[in-house]
């Protein structure tokens, strides 16, 4: 019965659809900087090359979520020319899981980032000398980031179909 | 020899030769020169010196700068120029310089007439903007034929005002007339917002008049008429504003005229500001009646420079060693290929005195992480090129020279890696091949491809982690071993030293098949001897027996930190693996609509926005995560920053460069 309605492509489908969920998370985070951003550049226009690098910043949540989805899509032959390939549930299931970190992930330490480079933005505002150090300051939140990428990614390249 | 060693410099010298030597320690430009609040705290000098005043001086070049400033903007702002990328300062000989400053009165004549213009711009703009508005509260009274100066007769008033627009302006003029026998009121314009409304009414009635159109809410407004119609009126202001435009355009004319003064002026603003640089100085020079002193620091290598200098001026000097321990300010001195890695160390912090110039230590790894993150031939040769292209148009200075020197020697790596792991804007060459003629070309891969063996590259990030991290342990027993510790550099470095690296061949070696198992033995006894070392020994600093147990095993828990200071170099897989594949993301989309010309049009423009972006992104993930790896995991096991960086006494200008003839 359940090959017909939630075959593995399904489920590998809702994988690749969970990891781009780390979309949102950068959207907020860069929504969040940006607002930060605008305040900053009403004073001081200069700042708009600085400010737009530190917003720029919680954008890799959602370009890691793109990699795996698009990864997922690749392995089960969606994007080649041969058609998708004949996935069991399970394979699909195990396809789904290992999307979870990056999209999981992705959303709490988007916005997180956001938060951190809004305030960097905050710390150039007053000081533009300092701003590779709220760039490091911002890029501590990506380690997590980073890291569920890895997660997924190496749970993904070691599932065999 | 990283950090420049200093000297400490007393002088002291005649009154009268003080502003000889003042030029001539700012032409040199390499004595930093201090300031002197502690001594004239101390009863002892107190009583001898004063500090000298400058206060006057200063004001008085401040003042210049301002007025100069002011006609260099107004030049700017008249003279139709495209603004350069990046602004870099005209080279001028010092002959050339000292004979333009020959006509000063002259040119201070010209610049005066250049701030007189601009005074007499601003109040045109004032007075255009006062012609505007009022032309603008007139406008709805245009068709309102009562001339101003019969606004008030012997025995009549005449009100003009407003009323909201959302009352009924006919109702206003009924319950007008209900309401008082004494006015009449007439509709001149009404718009979405108000009704403007003129009211004449008889003077003796004017309270009862004037409380019921206060009831009416009706707003009196006193036009901006001297005399004649609100027509009249209009037209006078037409012909000012006219009057205002030609003016205007006169003085963007005149102002034009000056284009050739500019760089003139420029040098005029450069050596004011010298002047007012050479002046406040003086706020740290000290005074007797006939001598001063001074003081400050000087960098050992420029020593011979200085002394003749002072000896040429006949000047009473002493030389100093920093004290142990002294705080010195810093300058970096790196060879060439290493020098532009500065940047980085300067955006974290300069090095302490007594710390280490970590630049020549981490220049290596920061461009190979940095390739090893963006990964890419092509990227490589557009960064390295173009950075290359910067280098040759503009002249550039200071921070961004480095900046832009540090990132073409991080694409001659990004290029390297992108060979290695075979990536060309990712997989373009195989797409185009493939979708377009019909067999797959690749582009060579000299080492392996990450995403086909993301666990290989994984390792090897790992493997330059240990390197890096423990390159920056070496550093830190270096410092031990040169403050006099070296039992501190064997505790603190050598038992780590010892315990990762048996720590990896017990737990490694099990699981790699071909190594004796005496070797597991041996590193798993070793392992167990570092660590009970490192209890032993990491609470050394502690008191009491219970305090020093405690402190090693805290010390031994440290054993975490290193563990995920390690993993933390798996994000130069991460990064590496995102350039990679979403660059072929974009090609993939840019093969979706077949091969014929329509296709072609998608695949370049998926490949002219996608790279781009790609290289942007990628490129900015990359700095900013090797410069992570530098400050966290490497800063983190040796760097002492805090230090003042050096800033001698010299000729700072803006706008241009005063090259010296050599003697």
């Amino acid at each position: 019965m359940n090959g017909i309605t939630f075959d593995g492509i399904f489920f590998a489908m809702a994988g690749a659809a969970i990891a781009g969920l780390a979309c949102c998370g950068s959207a907020m985070g860069i929504g969040i900087a940006g607002q930060a951003a605008s305040g900053v550049v009403s004073e001081d226009p200069k700042k708009f090359g600085q400010a737009l690098l530190l917003q720029a910043l919680p954008g890799t949540q959602g370009i890691y979520g793109l990699l795996i989805a698009f990864v997922i899509m690749n392995k089960i032959g969606l994007l080649g020319g041969s058609g998708a390939l004949d996935l069991t549930m399970v394979q699909g299931l195990y396809i789904m899981a290992s999307a979870v970190p990056v999209g999981l992930v992705g959303i709490v330490s988007g916005s997180a980032q956001g938060k951190a480079a809004a305030a960097a933005i905050m710390l150039i505002s007053k000081r533009p000398e300092e701003v590779a150090k709220g760039m490091v300051y911002t890029a501590m939140v990506e380690t997590y980031a980073v890291l569920a990428l890895l997660i997924s990614f190496l749970m993904l390249n070691s599932i065999q179909l | 020899m990283a950090i420049a060693k200093m000297n400490k410099l007393a002088v002291i010298g005649l009154s009268r030769d003080q502003n000889a030597i003042i030029e001539a320690l700012m032409r040199l430009g390499v004595v930093q020169i201090n300031a002197q609040e502690s001594k004239l705290c101390d009863e002892e000098w107190n009583r001898l010196v004063q500090k000298d005043d400058a206060a006057k001086w200063i004001s008085k070049w401040d003042s210049e700068l301002d007025r100069i400033e002011s006609a260099l903007e107004l030049l700017d702002r008249f003279l139709d120029r495209k603004k350069p990328l990046i602004r870099e300062r005209a080279r001028i000989s010092e002959r050339e310089f000292d004979a333009t400053l020959e006509y000063e009165y002259e040119i201070r004549r010209q610049m005066l007439k250049l701030t007189r213009l601009a005074r007499h711009y601003n109040h045109l703009i004032f007075r255009e903007n006062r012609a505007v508005t009022a032309r603008q509260a007139l406008l709805p009274w245009k068709s309102y034929d009562v001339p101003s100066q019969e606004y008030r007769t012997r025995s009549t008033q005449v009100w003009q005002g407003v009323i909201p627009g959302s009352n009924d302006a006919a109702d206003f003029l009924k319950i007008l007339a209900e309401k008082t026998g004494y006015a009449d009121g007439e509709v001149i314009h009404s718009d979405s917002e108000q009704h403007y409304i003129s009211v004449v009414f008889y003077e003796p009635a004017a309270d009862e008049v004037q409380a019921v159109l206060r009831d009416l809410s009706f707003n009196r407004i006193s036009l901006p008429i001297e005399s004649g119609s609100v027509e009249e009126a209009i037209r006078d202001l037409d012909a000012q504003l006219e009057e205002y435009r030609t003016e205007k355009k006169s003085v963007a004319e005149q102002v034009r005229s000056f284009e050739s003064f500019e760089p003139t002026l420029k040098m005029y603003h450069d050596e004011i500001a010298m002047r007012k640089d050479r002046a406040a100085i003086r706020e740290k020079i000290l005074l007797t009646d006939s001598t001063f002193y001074l003081e400050g620091w000087y960098p050992k290598i420029a020593g011979e420079k200085v002394e003749a200098l002072l000896r040429e001026h006949a000047c009473y000097y002493e030389i100093t060693q920093p004290k142990k321990g002294e705080e010195t300010p810093i300058l970096l001195l790196n060879k060439s290929i290493v020098q532009p890695f500065e940047a980085i160390t300067k955006l974290y912090s300069l090095p302490a005195a007594n710390g280490i110039d970590a630049t020549p230590f981490f220049s290596f790894f920061y461009a190979l992480f940095f390739g090893m993150m963006l990964s890419d031939a092509a990227y490589g040769i557009i960064l390295t090129a173009g950075t290359f292209l910067i280098r040759k148009k503009y002249r550039l200075e200071g921070m961004l020279k480095q900046m832009v020197d540090m990132f073409f020697l991080c694409g001659i790596s990004t290029t390297f890696w992108g060979i290695m792991f075979g990536s060309f804007f990712g997989d373009i060459i195989t797409q185009v091949s493939t979708h377009f003629f019909g067999h797959a070309v690749h582009f060579p891969t000299v080492w392996f491809s990450p995403i086909n063996d993301p666990m290989r590259l994984l390792f090897f990030s790992l493997f330059l982690g240990l390197i890096h991290i423990f390159l920056g342990m070496g550093l830190s027993a270096r410092m031990a071993i040169r403050d006099g510790q070296p039992l501190d550099a064997l505790f603190d470095t050598g038992f780590w030293y010892i315990l990762i690296l048996s720590l990896i061949g017990y737990l490694g070696g099990g699981m790699v098949e071909g190594i004796p198992a005496a070797v597991t033995v041996v590193c798993k006894w070793l392992a167990v001897a570092s660590a009970l070392g490192i209890v032993a020994t990491g609470g050394r600093q502690k008191k009491g027996i219970l305090g020093k147990i405690v402190g090693g095993l805290g010390s031994l828990y440290g054993v975490t930190g290193y563990l995920s200071d390690i993993l933390s170099y798996s994000r130069i897989l991460a990064l590496g693996l995102a350039t990679g594949v979403i660059s072929s993301v974009f090609n993939t989309l840019g093969t979706l609509a077949g091969t014929g010309i329509m296709g072609v049009l998608v695949m370049l423009l998926a490949f002219g926005i996608g790279h781009p972006y790609n290289i942007a992104i990628n490129a900015l993930g990359s700095f900013v995560h090797s410069c992570r790896l530098q400050y966290v995991e490497f800063f983190g096991r040796f760097y002492q920053g805090g230090g003042d960086s050096f800033q001698p006494f010299c000729e700072n200008t803006k706008y241009v460069t005063i090259l010296k003839e050599e003697l």
